[in-house]
């Protein structure tokens, strides 16, 4: 016999999404589920970030790492709250891991909540977090095709950022393929191309961002 | 991997509906997966098995429908599939457009005795 179920198999992390993300909104934080390969520059931007907008704006982030506090470490000198979410092993940061650890931040005071996925470009792409929106970040060093290999998180990003474009001289990275492969997947996205090393385009950035946090929630 | 969380979630999902039913057996399970999704089937179906080992879903077989990318334009109405990553609409080039079906983690039904 058959027995119909007709439903989605993530239900239990969607509905857990939903819940944060309804949590956030009466709180009025915007969450920012920031995405890419491991070494791509999440954190280094997450620095650039909390030095650009940390007066303006009240910041707190959830580093999502398999394993290690480093990239937390690295962050605590801006004085903003971390928690850091240990996945053991998993690829990913899914809606539940995300419910637990909000308990730990005073949301009251809170106006941005960055998320540090694993770095990854398909699994976090699957599990809505309670985000408002996801950032796609990839590198100039991880080659120019990952928009074609990866087309779900860069159809699904609200932003796609470029980083470390000051070493393309040293790489076989065309931009132009990048723009092309990434204009076919999602024309209308805001593409960002930046250097968090030596500070190219990080301006552009600052003020979209900067935008989207005072937008209201 | 995020093969191995979605078998998990599948798992549970059908063995509680197995239990709910009475079923002696789960002898198959349809869900169907988007195109988007990239979901390698024989990595998939390896995770489900070794999540429901030693259960009554343990010889179920997975079979597995992966949904083609179709999008609706929001500038000319025009559905249309989404073939080698192309988002713009095949009528009109407008790339507003609207996801119909492509990123599904679906379980239909599943079979048993």
């Amino acid at each position: 016999m058959e027995i119909k179920i007709m439903k989605n198999i993530l239900d239990r992390n969607q509905n857990k999404a939903s819940e944060v993300r309804s949590l956030l909104a009466s709180k009025k934080v915007l969450m920012v589920n920031l995405i890419s390969s491991p070494g791509a520059g999440k954190t280094t931007l997450l620095e650039r970030t909390c030095e650009a907008i940390g007066s303006e704006f009240r910041i707190g982030i959830i580093e999502g790492d398999i394993t290690t506090d480093r990239d937390a470490q690295r962050l605590k000198k801006y004085n903003v709250p971390i928690v850091v979410i240990n996945t053991e092993g998993g690829c990913h940061l899914d809606s539940h891991s995300i419910s637990k650890v909000l308990g730990s931040f005073d949301l009251d005071s809170l106006d941005v909540l960055f998320v540090e996925n694993v770095g990854n470009l398909i699994c976090p792409s699957q599990f809505d977090l309670g985000e408002k929106f996801k950032i796609a970040l990839v590198s100039t060093a991880e080659g120019d095709d990952k928009p074609g290999k990866y087309p779900m998180l860069f159809r699904e990003a609200k932003a796609v950022l470029l980083n470390k474009i000051d070493l393309i001289p040293h790489t076989n990275f065309k931009p132009d393929n990048f723009r092309s492969d990434l204009k076919m997947i999602n024309a209308q996205v805001p593409l960002f191309e930046i250097s968090c090393t030596r500070g190219d385009g990080l301006d552009k950035w600052i003020d979209w961002i900067s935008g989207e946090i005072n937008k209201p929630i | 991997m995020h093969e191995i969380k979605i078998a998990e979630d599948l798992s549970v999902i059908v063995l509680e509906t197995a239990k709910r039913e009475n079923l002696r057996k789960v002898t198959r399970v349809n869900i169907s997966f988007g195109q988007m999704v990239q979901i390698v089937p024989d990595i998939f179906r390896f995770a489900f098995s070794e999540t429901v080992r030693n259960s009554v879903a343990e010889d179920a077989e997975v079979n597995i429908e992966i949904v083609p990318v179709k999008m609706k334009c929001m500038n000319c109405g025009k559905d249309f599939y989404v073939t080698e990553n192309r988002f713009a609409c095949s009528n009109c080039d407008s790339t507003d457009l609207s996801i119909i079906q492509g990123k599904e983690l679906f379980i239909k039904s599943i079979e048993g005795e």
